[in-house]
């Protein structure tokens, strides 16, 4: 087991190699390549002499391995992570402002999603094909099928203009923990990014329980007498949790990734936000250090995940470790 | 037990669970009696009555979105020739679905961007699929080193997400339309990669396989005649959920202001235009388009299922 994830963290240090590498590469081949963010910094009639000083002053003059060499070290040695070019800040302190925000917005998502969509899912599976089972399942369908901006705008005209008049945007300015201090303002927001995820994860969750209700051991266990109930939550739900924990762990980049349409919307300034922005203003350390950051929280996403499914499911042993 | 099986192995088998249904065990039939593949494959898909409503739906806004602005051409790029038109007008007989807050006739644009969208989104939905299935398909079949090498690559390009790669890109490269074509495709074919790739790895250690190999066949036959065969029904169904995933990325592109530039347009532009509207009440600009979009996805998603069905060798014969 120990052996297993030593192998899995080298291996994904190597990924994060290859992150770091791909975006740091990535701002060469823009027009004016890595000059781009000094006409950024210092406007589009910068004179050549101002351009040479912040090139100097950025280390811009030297060749791409040394660069990149000195980012890493600098990385690695000093967990240094560079100066913002737009921002006055260094890339860490943007980071620690910004990503508690939208930590607590994904993961009280996540958790609402979890509260709602498993119960949601096993219900559906088990009264297949009734009305309840088909309003469901059409609901899923429209959410899904429908741009997440959409359904915020139509939100927020519903609930914060006509009915409810719930703050159109969170409080801004305070602490990142205000989610819990003050939920009315966070009701919006958490609502549409809640509603967005429940729409997959039921429906995941709906088909695996099926799944797993047409397998030999369900029927035994319904042939030994067991009652519906205890079928449902000691057979059916317990082996489907293996492929919930599996999808939990790839859905990480794709919460960052919704929560960047809702911050626009509902105008939080979070993460995504600050992406946006370094990447439209070519602030390439902010773009470095965020993409970092997120790559870090999907690997261990996975790894976790994969941890977990042998918790949960006895059938896996993680090789070198036979029962 | 004899055999572990490693996370991996799981995750990807976990991806290619088929839908739930009971499985019925194949009745032999006569040969005389035997129907061609194809024509099986029909049936059951067209047992489902709802995934043909959805083919005959998107035939006809797709035939509609292409003809339309063609046999029956409305303004939509001259700026200067709207400023005579009233904008935000409530529908009328001019304009049956108004007008939009340029002064261009929404019903018209609704084809006019759906033209956009529909290209954007199947093209690049093909796109995906090509790759993927390639990729997949080598790092699958390969196994071992190869497979690791390569299975490590896709997760480096995973963890990074795919918006903010994509903005990164939009801004390095700009966004003509056939850029914009290739960079859904890009961002989007990672997921069918994992998928096929999963299916390749279970298909090559399968006896049948294993059979072509101790028999001599060589890696492109087991591939063409082995591996690609039974991977169609996945290979088949992702692709579907492709153009659905890249008309809503494009919509989301649009809503960031990264979609089609103006004055061409794209859905999720134009419901980006329209949904600041809705509180004014300007119903017109959001709600038939939005509908239709929705619908399109929905049914696009529809015809998925219904060819995962028709592909599921297990169901076919019943």
């Amino acid at each position: 087991m120990l052996n297993y994830i030593l192998r899995r963290i080298a291996q994904s240090l190597l990924v994060l190699l290859i992150v770091v590498l791909v975006t740091f590469s990535l701002p060469y081949f823009q027009t004016n390549g890595i000059m781009a963010p000094a006409y950024a910094v210092l406007g589009t009639h910068a004179t050549p002499a101002n351009l040479a000083i912040w090139a100097q002053q950025n280390g811009m003059n030297h060749p791409f391995f040394v660069r990149f060499w000195t980012y890493l070290t600098q990385l690695i040695f000093h967990f240094n992570l560079g100066h913002s070019y737009k921002q006055n800040m260094s890339v860490w302190g943007v980071i620690a402002l910004y990503v508690p925000r939208t930590l607590w917005l994904a993961l009280s998502a996540l958790i609402l999603t979890l509260i709602i969509s498993l119960p949601l899912g096993i219900i559906q599976a088990s009264r297949r094909n009734t009305v309840f089972d088909y309003s469901a399942t059409g609901t899923a369908f429209i959410l899904y099928a429908m741009p997440s901006f959409l359904l915020c705008m139509l939100a927020l005209d519903a609930f914060s203009f006509h009915t409810l008049h719930l703050p159109s945007s969170p409080p801004s300015g305070v602490a990142p923990w205000a989610i819990f201090t003050d939920p009315v303002g966070f009701a919006l927001p958490v609502g549409c990014l809640t509603l967005l995820s429940v729409a997959g994860v039921s429906r995941f969750m709906r088909g695996t329980i099926l799944e797993t209700l047409v397998q030999d051991y369900v029927r035994t266990a319904k042939a030994k007498g067991c009652s519906n109930r205890r079928v449902l939550f000691r057979h059916a739900f317990r082996n489907a949790l293996g492929p919930i924990i599996t999808i939990l762990g790839l859905s990480i980049p794709g919460l960052f990734g919704g929560a960047l349409i809702i911050e626009s919307v509902f105008n939080y300034g979070g993460l995504g936000i600050q992406t946006v922005f370094a990447a439209t203003n070519s602030d390439v350390p902010i773009v470095l250090g965020i993409t970092l950051l997120v790559a870090i929280f999907t690997l261990a996403g996975n790894l976790l995940a994969d941890i977990a499914l042998g918790l949960v499911n006895p059938r896996i042993r993680i090789e070198g470790n036979a029962r | 037990m004899t055999e572990q099986i490693s996370p991996e192995i799981l995750h990807e088998t976990i991806d290619r669970l088929p839908t739930s249904r009971e499985i019925r065990p194949a009745i032999p039939k006569t040969d005389d009696e035997i129907i061609p593949l194809w024509r099986q494959r029909l049936a059951i898909f067209s047992h489902n009555k709802l995934a043909v409503a959805s083919v005959v739906f998107l035939f006809i806004v797709t035939a509609a979105c292409y003809l339309v602005p063609w046999l029956h051409p409305t303004n939509q790029t001259n700026q200067a020739a709207t400023f005579n038109i009233p904008w935000n007008q409530p529908p009328s007989w001019a304009h049956p679905l108004g007008t939009d807050s340029s002064g261009f006739d929404e019903l018209g644009r609704i084809f006019y961007g759906g033209e956009y969208s529909l290209t954007l989104g199947f093209l690049s939905g093909f796109i995906t699929i090509v790759i993927g299935t390639v990729y997949g398909m080598i790092s699958g079949f390969m196994a071992g080193f190869t497979d690791t090498v390569m299975m490590r690559i896709l997760d480096a390009f995973l963890s990074i997400p795919y918006l903010f790669l994509l903005i990164t890109l939009i801004s390095i490269f700009g966004r003509s339309t056939t850029f914009l074509i290739g960079i859904i495709g890009f961002s989007l074919w990672w997921g069918n990669a994992r998928i096929i790739r999963g299916d390749a790895l279970l298909i090559r250690n399968l006896e049948y396989s294993q059979a072509a190999t101790a028999m001599g066949a060589g890696k492109m036959h087991i591939i063409r005649r082995h591996v690609f065969p039974n991977s169609i029904s996945n290979i088949v169904t992702v692709a579907t959920f492709s153009v659905a995933d890249a008309i809503l990325f494009l919509s989301a592109l649009g809503f960031l202001g990264l979609g089609i530039q103006t004055p061409q347009t794209d859905w999720g532009t134009m419901l980006q235009a329209g949904s600041v509207q809705i509180q004014n009440g300007y119903w017109w600009e959001v709600f038939p388009l939005a509908t239709i979009f929705i619908l399109v996805v929905v049914s696009i998603n529809y015809i998925g299922d219904a060819l995962r069905d028709a592909f599921e060798v297990r169901l076919i014969e019943r």
